[in-house]
């Protein structure tokens, strides 16, 4: 009998395309495959910028090659010059995160439950969000001068807006059945918070808290390119100053590979949380 | 035979002098890049903006089927040597610090005339006390570093006795520079006249400016051209020298100062600013086009600089790279050898 069922998996196998694999290979292969097709793009625009240099089809000096820009992240790494900058970049990072996180969270919620909060206060912030972060700067220059401060405040108000947009569309979009059993049920506000409209808002605050992330990485650039002495934006804008571009592909490829790094960190967290929290579907 | 010889000879002829002509060899076009101060004016500044705006360059292909375009970019120093390297354009003005840098990275270029020079100014905060640099030791003084005004700073200092070290250097550039000095963020700003405007609000006080040292504490730098042209076009190569020291000559001319100005201002950059860079200071000495030993000199002391601070990562032989021949060739041409001084090295060339 074993025999025969032998034969149907194999036939099976065959059936779907899949070579038959020993168990172990089966466990591995799935995620394996899903890292090595994430890679793929990646490889293929690292085969093309080898291919771009070799040919000459760019000048050099505007692409450096890949080898020249790898020999200027390790000595820039060995130096410790990246990682000072990569540290404070990510400290006003987590700044701006927390203060514009927790700020857009509250503002979000009270957006997302009160009518009133909504009417008198939502056309201002819109009105405020749509000015542009570089648009904000000389005048919180004037007030706060070039220190820390300033990054924090702008990299906190890029945060601030998707996840006050998102917060309050989460919540405002939690399905009426949900609140009308949670009304029968005669909830407290505080149960009614945390066991219907925070577990049911999460994935969309997530998302925002996400965009916002990214959001963040893109006004710490912009900061750290106009008023800063120091961090990975900094670093960058000087290497273009000194004509030597391989510091500013250093500084793209590691603003990316942390951004990417800083969003899974976010998903697991969102995951994690979202067991902690009671289901409510 | 004769008979037939002569179209023949005929034939031979026009197509020698065909090719005469094409050994001639003026581009289809010849594309020049400069600053332009960042007021998105497509209007440059010193020799070059003279040179365009009084026509000299135009004149000198007349006739010519030869396509001048004049791009002056925002991004100053570093967007000119990357338009440089995308092979956008030919011949660039800028200063001298990127001019350094650039060749440094690799940038095929030679330096054909000096564009003039340009004063720095230093202001302090309002509410402090500084008449000189003597007083701003450990403060905070604003200069965009990288750029000529970064040089310029340090031989203000020397000039008091003092180094870079002796104050803390914060990197902002011009606009940052005037809301930061706003703010109280920084005690004293170096850069040229563009800072002024703070004066004029009674928001810094100046308390020094190249003007007192002259030339050797000044802004400079070169307009040059990618050796590819110059290899491929002498021709033209010379013919934009000539231009270039037509225009300085016509500079050189009290009566035309204020139409410089004007042409100048078309750039964005308020006439005012031109009126505190050169009122009292005679145009010909700073629109001396010649590359001679002084600004050689200049060169030498700021790629030292460079080097000291770690902005450039190659040496470079400034010999090599000067092409003083065409503008000399041009001062001969137009009876202006002993118009401008053969200026001497500021300190012993090496």
């Amino acid at each position: 009998m074993a025999f025969v069922d032998h034969t149907a998996i194999a036939g099976v196998s065959a059936a779907t395309g899949q070579p038959a694999l020993p168990p172990l290979a089966r466990t591995i292969w799935p995620p394996l495959r899903r890292v090595l097709l994430a890679l793929a793009l990646p490889a293929a625009i690292l085969l093309l910028w080898q291919l771009t240099v070799a040919r000459q089809w760019v000048s050099p000096q505007i692409l450096p090659a890949p080898a020249l820009v790898l020999g200027t992240f390790l000595e820039l790494a060995h130096s410790g010059e990246l990682g000072a900058g990569l540290l404070i970049s990510l400290q006003r990072i987590a700044s701006g995160l927390a203060i514009g996180g927790v700020l857009g969270l509250a503002l979000g919620v009270w957006l997302g439950v009160s009518q009133r909060a909504c009417t008198y206060l939502e056309p201002t912030l819109r009105a405020l969000f749509a000015v542009p972060t570089l648009g904000w700067i000389p005048i919180l220059i004037l007030i706060f001068g070039i220190e820390e401060t300033l990054k924090i405040i702008v990299i906190s108000k890029a945060v601030l807006v998707p996840v006050v947009m998102s917060t309050s569309r989460g919540i405002r979009n939690i399905p009426m059945a949900y609140i009308e059993a949670a009304r029968v049920l005669r909830l407290r506000r505080w149960t009614y918070l945390t066991r219907l409209t925070l577990p049911a808002s999460l994935p969309i605050v997530f998302s925002g808290f996400r965009l916002g992330l990214s959001h963040a990485f893109i006004a710490l650039i912009v900061v750290e390119m106009l008023a800063a002495t120091e961090g990975i934006g900094y670093m960058m804008v000087w290497g273009r100053t000194l004509f030597q571009l391989d510091i500013v592909v250093v500084g793209i490829v590691v603003v990316g590979v942390v951004g990417y790094a800083l969003d899974v960190a976010l998903r697991r967290l969102e995951q994690s949380l979202s067991r902690w929290l009671p289901d409510h579907g | 035979m004769t008979s037939f010889f002569r179209p023949l000879a005929a034939l031979l002829l026009a197509a020698t002098t065909a090719f005469s002509a094409h050994a001639q060899n003026l581009p289809e076009a010849i594309r020049f890049g400069g600053f332009g101060q960042g007021f998105g004016q497509p209007y440059g500044l010193a020799l070059l903006a003279v040179a365009q705006g009084k026509g000299f360059i135009a004149e000198e292909f007349k006739g010519a089927p030869v396509k001048l375009s004049f791009e002056y970019l925002t991004g100053t120093g570093p967007a000119i040597n990357e338009a440089i390297a995308n092979d956008r354009l030919d011949f660039a003005q800028y200063g001298s610090l990127p001019n350094i840098i650039g060749k440094a990275g690799g940038l095929p270029t030679r330096i054909v005339a000096s564009y003039g020079y340009t004063t720095v100014f230093a202001l302090s905060r309002k509410d402090l006390d500084v008449k000189s640099f003597k007083d701003l030791k450990g403060r905070k003084v604003a200069v965009a570093k990288g750029t000529v005004l970064h040089w310029a700073l340090l031989k203000a200092l020397q000039d008091s006795g003092l180094t870079l070290r002796d104050i803390q250097l914060v990197d902002l550039k011009t606009a940052d520079q005037l809301a930061a000095l706003t703010a109280g963020s920084v005690d004293a700003a170096v850069g040229s006249s563009s800072l002024l405007t703070l004066r004029d609000k009674g928001v810094g006080k100046v308390f020094y400016s190249s003007k007192e040292l002259g030339a050797k504490a000044s802004g400079f730098g070169a307009i040059t051209v990618t050796e590819g042209f110059e290899k491929r076009y002498p021709e033209a190569t010379q013919r934009v020298a000539n231009a270039l020291v037509k225009s300085a000559h016509w500079l050189s001319q009290e009566a035309n100062r204020e139409e410089a100005y004007r042409i100048w201002a078309l750039s964005g950059v308020p006439v005012q600013a031109f009126k505190d860079d050169f009122d009292g200071v005679a145009l010909k000495d700073v629109f001396n086009p010649r590359v001679d030993a002084f600004l050689l000199s200049q060169y030498d002391d700021a790629i030292e600089f460079t080097k000291d601070n770690k902005l450039i990562r190659n040496d470079i032989d400034v010999a090599k790279w000067a092409a003083p021949a065409y503008v000399e060739t041009a001062l001969k041409a137009q009876g202006l050898e002993n118009f401008w001084p053969r200026r001497n090295a500021i300190v012993a060339r090496h």
